[in-house]
């Protein structure tokens, strides 16, 4: 018998229960995956994964990253440093790197242990819900405080990006109420940079309205509301939702490997390479949609141009070809075996990598102690169904004593 | 002879490179890196190209002259 055809439906929901499963099939059976009906391609395997993020040239981000926008005849809904390509792109990420550089982060780990304390201490009983108690509401609390946030939004501020990135299975388009809660936090964040700029604090909204970048005839200009707000809603979304799913799914690995969680119980300098392996094995971000702007030449063949395309870093971080024994979760593995696309690559590569980084190696080294023996209730487990992010958003834990 | 080079726009300091070869790449304490010797020899060359292909950005690069 010859199995079927394999078709990638990212709005699926066979996709959304296991998509590693659906890259496996794509990446044996169709590297250079096209999609007669949606008109895209899709890119698992780690050769064309990487190349096609280096290639920045023919893989243009200005169309936007999602399939719905990339589509659109409009443009980009909003001016976003992930919809822009260079030189616009460098523009803007410059105003902000330097508050993300290791070395730049570090100031942030008190207020990291901070909430972890906060919301760990808030836990009274050994059965918990460790997204919806724990990485859920403490990463936002970091980032939104980074960006300018008062305390008493930064939970609304984690609910926008929620109701913001689901999607119906089978749906393509953001629902009326996901539209509605990107227009409540666009207003919101609007007002609050009105107020930077009467009185400016020492915040990421402040520092966006005092920044300059080269205008269109090279002279130097301010942003406008709307770029600044823009950021900003772009900062929550992505220090936020990322690091939550990138917890709650270390929860559920760890339940299936309980000698790893042993293991760093044993030797806490382990976690960081335990966050990595995370990121690899099971990183939150699934995929990045691009757009053709010339033929691109890739491993596996050649792409023509206006053409949206999946690159799935997920799907590569899964490659055989790439990594030895690639399906099976190892925190002692060879790093150096081949690029990690777990914080992308590139020129758009994650800007919060390190303070992803330490915010997950503070909070597993929280959890070894809060938790050192825990099993999961496989039944409770719920994962989310939203564009281009994968995990959980239930994780029912109990602690063993 | 080939050198080592990195675009200073591109690179946000992440130092993954000054993990694989200190003997090259440096981050100072403003977190500035700096390439401390830019040749690329036959006992570096191992080094330098997994600081290549490492690198988050893809910031560095290694010219021919």
């Amino acid at each position: 018998m010859t199995k079927p055809k394999v078709v990638f439906d990212p709005f699926s929901e066979e996709f959304f229960d296991d998509p590693a499963a659906v890259f496996r099939r794509l990446r044996e059976e169709a590297p250079l995956y096209y999609d007669d009906e949606g008109d895209y391609y899709v890119l698992t395997r780690h050769d064309d994964v990487a190349a096609a993020f280096k290639d920045h040239e023919s893989f243009s981000s200005a169309r936007g990253c999602d399939l719905a926008m990339v589509r659109s005849e409009e443009g980009v809904p909003q001016k976003s440093i992930i919809f822009m390509d260079p030189p616009d792109h460098r523009h803007m990420r410059s105003l902000l790197n330097k508050a993300f550089t290791p070395r730049a982060v570090q100031a942030q780990r008190e207020s990291i242990v901070e909430v972890i304390e906060k919301y760990l201490g808030a836990i009274k009983s050994d059965e918990f819900d460790l997204v919806q108690d724990f990485s859920g509401p403490f990463p936002v609390e970091v980032i939104a405080r980074m960006a300018g946030v008062p305390e008493e939004y930064r939970q609304q501020i984690r609910h926008w990006i929620d109701t913001s990135l689901y999607r119906e299975p089978g749906h393509v388009e953001q629902s009326e109420e996901a539209m509605q809660a990107n227009i409540d936090s666009g207003i919101y964040y609007y007002n609050l940079v009105q107020e930077r700029r009467v009185a400016p604090q020492d915040d990421m909204i402040s520092r966006l309205i005092a920044a300059e970048i080269p205008g269109e005839e090279g002279q130097m200009r301010r942003l406008d509301d709307i770029e600044i707000t823009g950021f900003a809603v772009l900062l929550g979304g992505a220090g936020a939702e990322t690091v939550t799913k990138l917890l709650g799914t270390a929860a559920v690995i760890f339940g299936h490997h309980p000698e790893q969680w042993q293991m760093l119980q044993d030797d806490r300098d382990k976690i960081p390479a335990a966050v990595e392996e995370l990121l690899r094995y099971e990183g939150p971000v699934q995929y990045n949609v691009r757009y053709t702007i010339k033929e691109a030449n890739l491993p596996s063949g050649i792409i023509p141009p206006n053409k949206p395309v999946f690159v799935c870093g997920a799907a590569g971080n899964r490659d055989p070809e790439a990594f030895t024994d690639a399906d099976t979760f190892d925190i002692d593995r060879d790093r150096t075996e081949a690029q990690n696309l777990g914080l992308g690559y590139g020129i758009h590569s994650c800007l919060g990598a390190a303070l992803a980084r330490m915010e997950s190696t503070i909070a597993l080294e929280y959890l070894l102690d809060f938790m050192p023996r825990y099993e999961i209730d496989w039944d409770g487990l719920k994962r989310v169904h939203m564009q281009n992010v994968a995990g959980y958003s239930n994780v029912p834990v109990k602690v063993l004593r | 002879m080939s050198k080592v080079d990195v675009d200073f726009g591109l690179c946000e300091s992440n130092g993954v490179c000054m993990g694989i070869i200190p003997e090259v790449f440096d981050l100072d304490d403003q977190d500035y890196l700096h390439i401390l010797q830019d040749e690329v020899t036959p006992e570096n060359e191992h080094q330098i190209k997994e600081a290549v292909r490492q690198c988050p950005r893809q910031a560095i690069f290694i010219r021919d002259e």
